[in-house]
C-alpha cells in the first residue's frame, strides 16, 4: 500500500465535509427558501428593511467595537512591555495571562458577576458597560497572544538602525515597531471583534436583555423561523468575509511598507 | 493503492460497522426499546441520602435508583417482557419541537399543554389505547389516581374535537406567581402583575425570558382594573370570560402589550432563562416571576440558608399550566408492544409512591391525587402538617384537587399559618386561587407569528432611539479615518515614485 502525504489529509477532509461544508449548504438552503421550500429573496430583503435586525446589528457592532478597542488598549502595552523586556520568565508571565482560558468560561463569568455586583451594587443598571467588561475579560488573551508573538519576533536591529539614523524613542516606535506589529494587531482584532458580535451568553449571564446577533438568531429559531434565522447567520458570515478580505489587503500593504523601511 | 480505494474501504468499513452494531444488540434479546424525551431534571434520579427517607405511616418511600431503571425492572417483572429505555431530555418546548422537526424520533414525550395542542393540531399524536382507561386493571395507576380536578380540565378542552384526555396523560401542573422577599416587598405589592412596573423596586425584579409568560403577565397588568372588578368576577360566565381576556391576541392588544413590556423592561432587573432562582436565593433581586414548581425549589433552597422567601399569586389571575405525556405517531409506528410499554411507563410513574418520589425530588406538583390510595395526601400531611406544639395553625382545604366533592372534609390540612405564603400555597394553590386560574390556549400560526414579532421588537435595540449627536460623532470618526487613509496613501506614493 502506497502511503502518500495526501492520505494524512483524509481525516481533516472528512471533518471539513461533514462539519463545515454540509452545514453551510444547509444554511444557504434555508436562507434562500421559504416555508414551502420555494426559492425566495424575501429573507434577505426582510433583513435590510426590518428596523429590529438593523438595530440589533448596530448594537452588536457597537458592543464589538468598544470591546475590541478596550482589548487593544490593554493588550498592546502589555504585549509590548513583555516582548521587549529582558525578563527571563517571559513565557511564565504570558502563561499567567492565558491561564484564565483554562477555566470553564461560564464559571469565570459567574465569578465576574459576583465581583461586579460587589462593585456596582446592582448589575442591571449598567448593561452595556457590563457586557463590554465581560467580553473584554473573555477575549483579552486572544488579543495579547498574537500581538506578543509578532513583536517578540521583530528584528531588534531595525529599531537600533532607526535610532542611529536619528529617531528618538517615540519616532522609532511609531515609524518602525508599530507598523511592523500591524499583522498581530489585525489578527487580534479579527479574533475579538467577530466573536464579540455574537457571544450572547455573556450578555445573558450579565443580565443585558437587549438582543445581539447571536440571541436574535436563537430567538428566530425558537419561533420556528429557520429561514429568517439562517439569513441573519448568512449576513453575519458575509460581514466576516468582508472583514477578512479587508484585513488581508491591509496585510499586503504593511508587508510592502515594512520592506521599504529596510 | 490509490486514494479512491483507500477512501472506499474506509467507507465500507464504516457502513458495515453501522449495520452490524444495532443488529447484534436487538437480535440478542427480544426486548422493547422505548425512546422517552422529558424535561431536564424532571424525574427522580434516585441516589437519596439515608436521612431523606419519607417515613409515612403506610410505609417508607425512598429513591434508591432512578425511576427510569425502576420502570425497566418493574415492567419485566410484571409483563415478562424485557424493555430498554432510551431516556433523553430537552430544554424548552420549542427545542423539543425543533428536534422533532429535524427528524429525531421519540415514542413518549412530555411537553407543556400548548405544545401538546400544537402537536395535536398537526396530527402527530398517537391516541391512548382503550385499555389505558380501564379502571379495573390494577396496573392502570394513572386512570385510578388522576385528580378529578385535572381530569375535568382534560375532558373539557379539545383540539379539532378531540379532547385532551384521549391523547395526553398529565404529569405535573402548576400556576405562575411571584417569589418575593417579604422583608422588602409587601404581600400587597407582590400580589399583582403590576409589581413589574412598580417604581419602588426598580431594577430588582426578574421576569421569565419567553414570549408566552411575558405576554400573559403583560395582559394581566394592563387589564388589572377590569380583572379585579366585582362586575367581572361576579359574572356567571367568569371562568370563560377570564380565559378569553387572557388569551386576547387582537392586534390592538398585542401592540399595547409591546408598549407595556418595552416600558417595564427598564424597570426590571432582567428577563432570565435560568438565573432567576439563584439570584433570588443570593438576594440579587427581591422578586422573581416564577412557575410554582420552581418557586417551591427556590424557597426550599433559601430555607437551607435560613433565608425565608414567600410566594404570591397575582390577584388578577394566574396562568395554570400542565406538562403531559403524549405518544408520537412517528415513534410508536403502530407497534402494539411499544405502545404498551409507553402506556405502562405513564402508569408506573403515576403509582402513588413514585409520584411522591418525583414531587419530593423536583418540587413540582403531580397531577395524581392517588384515588383510593391515600399516600399522596399522606405525603402532604407529612410535609406540611403542623407539629403538635405549633402555635398558629390554620385549616387548609385541598378537596378541589383530591375529591369529586369540593366541600369534602376528609381533605383538609392543618398547617402552620406561614404556609399560606410559602411552599404549600405554591404546590397546592387554594381553591380561591384556582377560581382565577386560566389556561393559555394554543395560538394558531398567524397569532403566534404576531406575538413572536412583538417579543423580538421588545428585545431588540431600537435604532431610532440613538441620539443625533451619536450619528454625527460616528460620521465624523469615519470621515477622519478615510481622510487619514488617503493622505497617508498619497505620502507613500510620493515616497516610492
Amino acid at each position: 500500500m502506497r502511503f502518500s502525504r495526501k492520505t494524512l489529509g483524509i481525516p481533516y477532509a472528512v471533518f471539513l465535509l461533514l462539519f463545515v461544508v454540509a452545514p453551510l449548504l444547509v444554511l444557504f438552503y434555508y436562507a434562500f427558501t421559504n416555508g414551502k421550500g420555494e426559492f425566495t429573496l424575501q429573507n434577505l430583503t426582510d433583513f435590510f428593511t426590518d428596523p429590529n435586525t438593523l438595530g440589533t446589528l448596530a448594537y452588536s457592532l457597537a458592543i464589538a467595537a468598544v470591546t475590541t478597542a478596550v482589548c487593544l488598549l490593554i493588550a498592546y502595552p502589555v504585549a509590548y512591555i513583555l516582548a521587549t523586556s529582558k525578563l527571563k520568565a517571559k513565557s511564565v508571565i504570558i502563561m499567567i495571562f492565558v491561564m484564565p482560558m483554562w477555566i470553564n468560561f461560564s464559571l469565570r463569568i459567574t465569578a465576574l458577576k459576583e465581583i461586579l455586583t460587589l462593585v456596582e451594587g446592582n448589575l442591571a443598571r449598567y448593561p452595556f458597560l457590563n457586557s463590554v467588561i465581560g467580553m473584554t475579560y473573555d477575549f483579552l488573551p486572544f488579543m495579547i497572544l498574537p500581538i506578543y508573538n509578532t513583536i517578540v519576533k521583530l528584528d531588534g536591529s531595525l529599531t537600533e538602525a532607526a535610532r542611529d539614523l536619528g529617531a528618538n524613542d517615540r519616532m522609532a516606535f511609531l515609524r518602525v515597531t508599530l507598523p511592523l506589529s500591524l499583522p498581530g494587531i489585525i489578527s487580534g482584532i479579527s479574533m475579538v471583534f467577530l466573536p464579540a458580535m455574537t457571544n450572547y451568553v455573556v450578555l445573558d449571564m450579565l443580565y443585558n436583555s437587549t438582543y445581539i446577533m447571536g440571541s436574535l438568531i436563537s430567538s428566530y429559531f425558537a419561533a420556528f423561523n429557520w429561514h429568517g434565522g439562517s439569513m441573519i447567520a448568512l449576513v453575519l458570515l458575509g460581514i466576516i468575509c468582508l472583514f477578512t478580505l479587508l484585513s488581508d489587503s491591509g496585510d499586503e500593504k504593511t508587508a510592502r511598507t515594512g520592506g521599504a523601511l529596510l | 493503492m490509490n486514494m479512491k480505494r483507500v477512501f472506499g474501504i474506509m467507507l465500507l468499513a464504516a457502513l458495515l460497522a453501522g449495520i452490524a452494531a444495532p443488529a447484534t444488540v436487538s437480535a440478542a434479546k427480544n426486548e422493547v426499546v422505548l425512546r422517552i424525551c422529558n424535561w431536564e431534571e424532571y424525574i427522580d434520579l434516585g441516589g437519596w441520602e439515608d436521612e431523606e427517607v419519607i417515613d409515612l405511616e403506610s410505609g417508607d418511600i425512598f429513591g434508591e435508583n432512578s425511576l427510569v431503571d425502576d420502570f425497566a425492572e418493574w415492567y419485566e417483572e410484571t409483563y415478562n417482557i424485557p424493555v430498554r429505555v432510551e431516556y433523553s431530555t430537552f430544554g424548552t418546548n420549542e427545542d423539543l419541537y425543533n428536534m422533532l422537526t429535524i427528524g429525531d424520533v421519540y415514542d413518549l414525550v412530555c411537553p407543556s399543554e400548548y405544545m401538546i395542542m400544537k402537536l395535536m393540531s398537526e396530527d402527530r399524536v398517537q391516541p391512548l389505547s382503550d385499555s389505558f382507561f380501564d379502571e379495573n386493571d390494577e396496573n392502570n395507576y394513572y386512570i385510578q389516581g388522576v385528580s378529578p380536578y385535572i381530569r375535568n380540565i382534560f375532558e373539557t378542552h379539545d383540539i379539532n374535537g378531540v379532547t385532551w384526555d384521549k391523547v395526553a396523560a398529565g404529569y405535573m401542573w402548576g400556576v405562575t406567581g411571584f417569589v418575593y422577599n417579604p422583608e422588602v416587598v409587601s404581600e400587597e405589592d407582590a400580589s399583582t402583575w403590576k409589581l413589574m412596573e412598580n417604581p419602588e423596586y426598580v431594577r430588582q425584579i426578574t421576569m421569565k425570558d419567553n414570549v408566552r409568560d411575558s405576554y400573559f403577565a403583560a395582559i394581566g397588568a394592563m387589564k388589572s382594573d377590569l380583572l379585579v372588578s366585582e362586575e367581572f368576577t361576579g359574572d356567571e360566565n367568569y371562568a370563560e370570560n377570564l380565559q378569553n381576556e387572557m388569551n386576547d391576541v387582537t392586534q390592538e392588544t398585542v401592540d399595547k402589550a409591546q408598549d407595556y413590556l418595552q416600558r417595564v423592561k427598564d424597570n426590571l432587573y432582567s428577563f432570565e432563562t435560568d438565573s432567576g432562582k439563584a439570584d433570588m436565593i443570593t438576594g440579587k433581586v427581591v422578586a422573581n416571576y416564577q412557575w410554582s414548581g420552581d418557586a417551591v425549589y427556590t424557597m426550599d433552597q433559601a430555607e437551607e440558608d435560613e433565608y425565608y422567601l414567600n410566594f404570591a399569586i397575582p390577584q388578577e389571575c394566574t396562568n395554570i399550566y400542565f406538562d403531559g405525556w403524549i405518544m408520537l405517531k412517528s415513534g410508536i409506528a403502530e407497534d402494539a408492544r411499544k405502545q404498551h410499554a409507553a402506556e405502562a411507563f405513564i402508569n408506573f410513574i403515576s403509582r402513588p409512591d413514585n409520584v411522591v418520589r418525583n414531587m419530593y425530588y423536583i418540587g413540582y406538583t403531580s397531577t395524581i391525587s392517588g384515588g383510593d390510595d391515600g399516600r399522596v395526601f399522606e405525603y402532604l400531611e407529612w410535609n406540611y402538617g403542623a407539629e403538635d406544639d405549633e402555635e398558629e395553625t390554620v385549616e387548609y382545604p385541598v378537596s378541589y384537587f383530591f375529591s369529586d366533592d369540593p366541600e369534602d372534609e376528609n381533605y383538609v390540612l392543618t398547617v402552620p399559618a406561614e404556609q399560606l405564603q410559602r411552599q404549600l400555597s405554591a404546590q397546592y394553590p387554594s381553591g380561591e386561587v384556582i377560581r382565577r386560574a386560566s389556561i393559555m390556549v394554543y395560538f394558531n400560526e398567524e397569532q403566534s407569528e404576531m406575538i413572536n414579532r412583538m417579543w423580538i421588537r421588545v428585545r431588540c435595540f431600537n435604532i431610532t432611539s440613538v441620539p443625533v449627536w451619536v450619528w454625527i460623532l460616528i460620521t465624523a470618526v469615519i470621515a477622519a479615518g478615510v481622510i487619514c487613509h488617503f493622505r497617508r496613501k498619497a505620502a507613500n506614493d510620493k515616497l516610492y515614485s
